[in-house]
């Protein structure tokens, strides 16, 4: 099913907030290799340093994730994207914009973020080509009003970038 | 395991009604208004109220002859049909409803203490795959709770109409959705062997794969593998009441039933427990609802074991 609901302005529910004041003391004792949570006292949106892995297309450079966590959480996924300038990716657009089945209609309770931080590092290390998606003007102009990719209905096709 | 009864899937009378089948296309995105289907189920409520089986005939007027004859059938055995919201999640919803109502109703203490330590073996299992803990205990402790709450005696038991307002309230439905996801996720993956020839089958993916794709996100419709799995782990029996066009080489008319008996029940406990599954669901092809037997009559055996 998708989901199309915008992130929510509201505050997190108590579940959410005990959920993730839990994923935060589990980052901060075993962090995901190649990233870093750039510590700050916003519980609902972590902004996630992103260093690309050696010996890939994106070896030593530096990017941004900004998590934003929706009133239901972990119910609902949490709304992931780039800051600019967002790495250029086949499945990334210039707005910052992530194609992954895990943050939309696959995401799941079992996962953390910790799991949505290696499935996009895994998506940039076996990524082939720097480029962007086909469709990235027309996608970012539709975009262009604050749409959330939330309310995106994301078809997924490639399972090897 | 397969539906022998070999469902008719493009039939839109039955699917009419019942939820959305997504359709992955080629191409990396597209943005589209929310489906017709997704906005109809929206509508109904995640759980109905009782209703009598005239409402079920209500909807094939028009229809197929050996549908309305299976629902007349259905009508002399069962009192009452609850709906439940075709969101994909409608098996584990009617699942959780129908088990919590017996548990109301029968006040049934030894059943909560039996089902409890399956409970626990299934967190275990889950930690023993490397699930972290706090992706799923707060799953686990809202499905104790509700347990303890209807236990009369408790100082926080629960009323009947109560029990319905909370499998209404998206706050602990889902939860409990979930609760039961991870529970069939952690059987599947616990007996993977087992289970690999029917998801294989099914959809020619692996068992991490199936899990991971359609066990463990809200909304992914259940099949038999879901029914067996979540049967087995929690050790309760279900019937499953199948109301599609198929019909008997000899022409008459019966409507087949399954009944999913949880493995290790021992001969003793299956003796006592064969008379009927105290669950009973109505399978429509890509649905599923709560069935209530008629308290006096004997479900008449058309059983494949």
């Amino acid at each position: 099913m998708a989901s199309s609901a915008a992130p929510s302005q509201k505050a997190l529910s108590k579940i959410a907030c005990k959920r993730l004041q839990k994923e935060l003391v589990e980052w901060q004792m075993s962090p995901p290799t190649g990233f870093k949570h750039k510590v700050t006292d916003n519980l609902q949106r972590w902004i996630i340093e992103v260093i690309g892995a050696p010996g890939t297309l994106y070896a030593n450079e530096t990017y941004q994730l900004q998590v934003d966590f929706p009133e239901h959480y972990p119910m609902e996924s949490p709304q992931v994207i780039f800051l600019p300038p967002a790495p250029l990716h086949p499945h990334i657009y210039s707005n910052g914009h992530i194609c992954l089945d895990i943050l939309y209609d696959s995401w799941s309770p079992a996962m953390t973020v910790s799991s949505i931080c290696i499935s996009i590092l895994s998506m940039l290390s076996s990524s082939t080509e720097k480029q962007r998606p086909t469709d990235n003007d027309r996608y970012v102009k539709n975009c262009k009003n604050g749409r959330s990719p939330k309310e995106t209905r994301w078809w997924f096709h490639d399972d090897k970038v | 395991m397969q539906n022998e009864n070999d469902t008719v899937k493009d039939d839109a009378e039955l699917a009419a009604s019942i939820s959305a089948t997504q359709e992955k296309e080629w191409g990396c995105c597209s943005v589209q208004e929310p489906s017709f289907q997704e906005e109809e189920a929206a509508k109904v409520p995640y759980l109905g109220d009782k209703e009598p089986l005239s409402s079920l005939a209500a909807e094939y007027q028009a229809g197929s002859p050996i549908l309305l004859e299976k629902i007349k059938i259905l009508d002399s055995q069962y009192v009452a049909i609850r709906r439940t919201r075709g969101d994909g999640n409608c098996f584990f919803r009617s699942f959780m409803f129908s088990y919590l109502e017996h548990i109301l109703e029968s006040q049934d203490g030894a059943e909560v203490d039996r089902i409890k330590v399956n409970v626990e073996k299934c967190r275990k299992a889950l930690q023993n795959l490397g699930y972290t803990d706090f992706t799923f205990e707060d799953f686990f402790a809202l499905f104790l709770e509700q347990l303890d709450d209807i236990l009369q005696g408790g100082e926080e038991s629960i009323s009947y109409d109560e029990l319905v307002n909370r499998s209404r309230d998206q706050s602990v439905s889902d939860y409990i959705v979930m609760f039961f996801r991870f529970v069939t996720a952690g059987e599947i993956r616990t007996r993977a062997e087992f289970f690999e020839p029917f998801i294989t089958g099914l959809s020619n993916t692996t068992v991490d794969q199936f899990c991971k794709t359609s066990v463990e996100p809200m909304g992914e419709e259940s099949d038999h593998i879901h029914i067996t799995a979540l049967s087995d782990a929690l050790g309760v029996a279900i019937r499953v009441v199948y109301l599609d066009r198929s019909s008997c080489d000899t022409g008459g008319v019966t409507v087949n039933h399954h009944d999913f008996v949880p493995v290790g029940t021992n001969d003793e406990k299956k003796e006592a427990s064969a008379a009927a599954p105290f669950i009973t669901l109505l399978y429509r092809p890509g649905h599923y609802d709560i069935l209530y037997p008629k308290p006096s009559c004997k479900v008449l055996d058309n059983v494949e074991k």
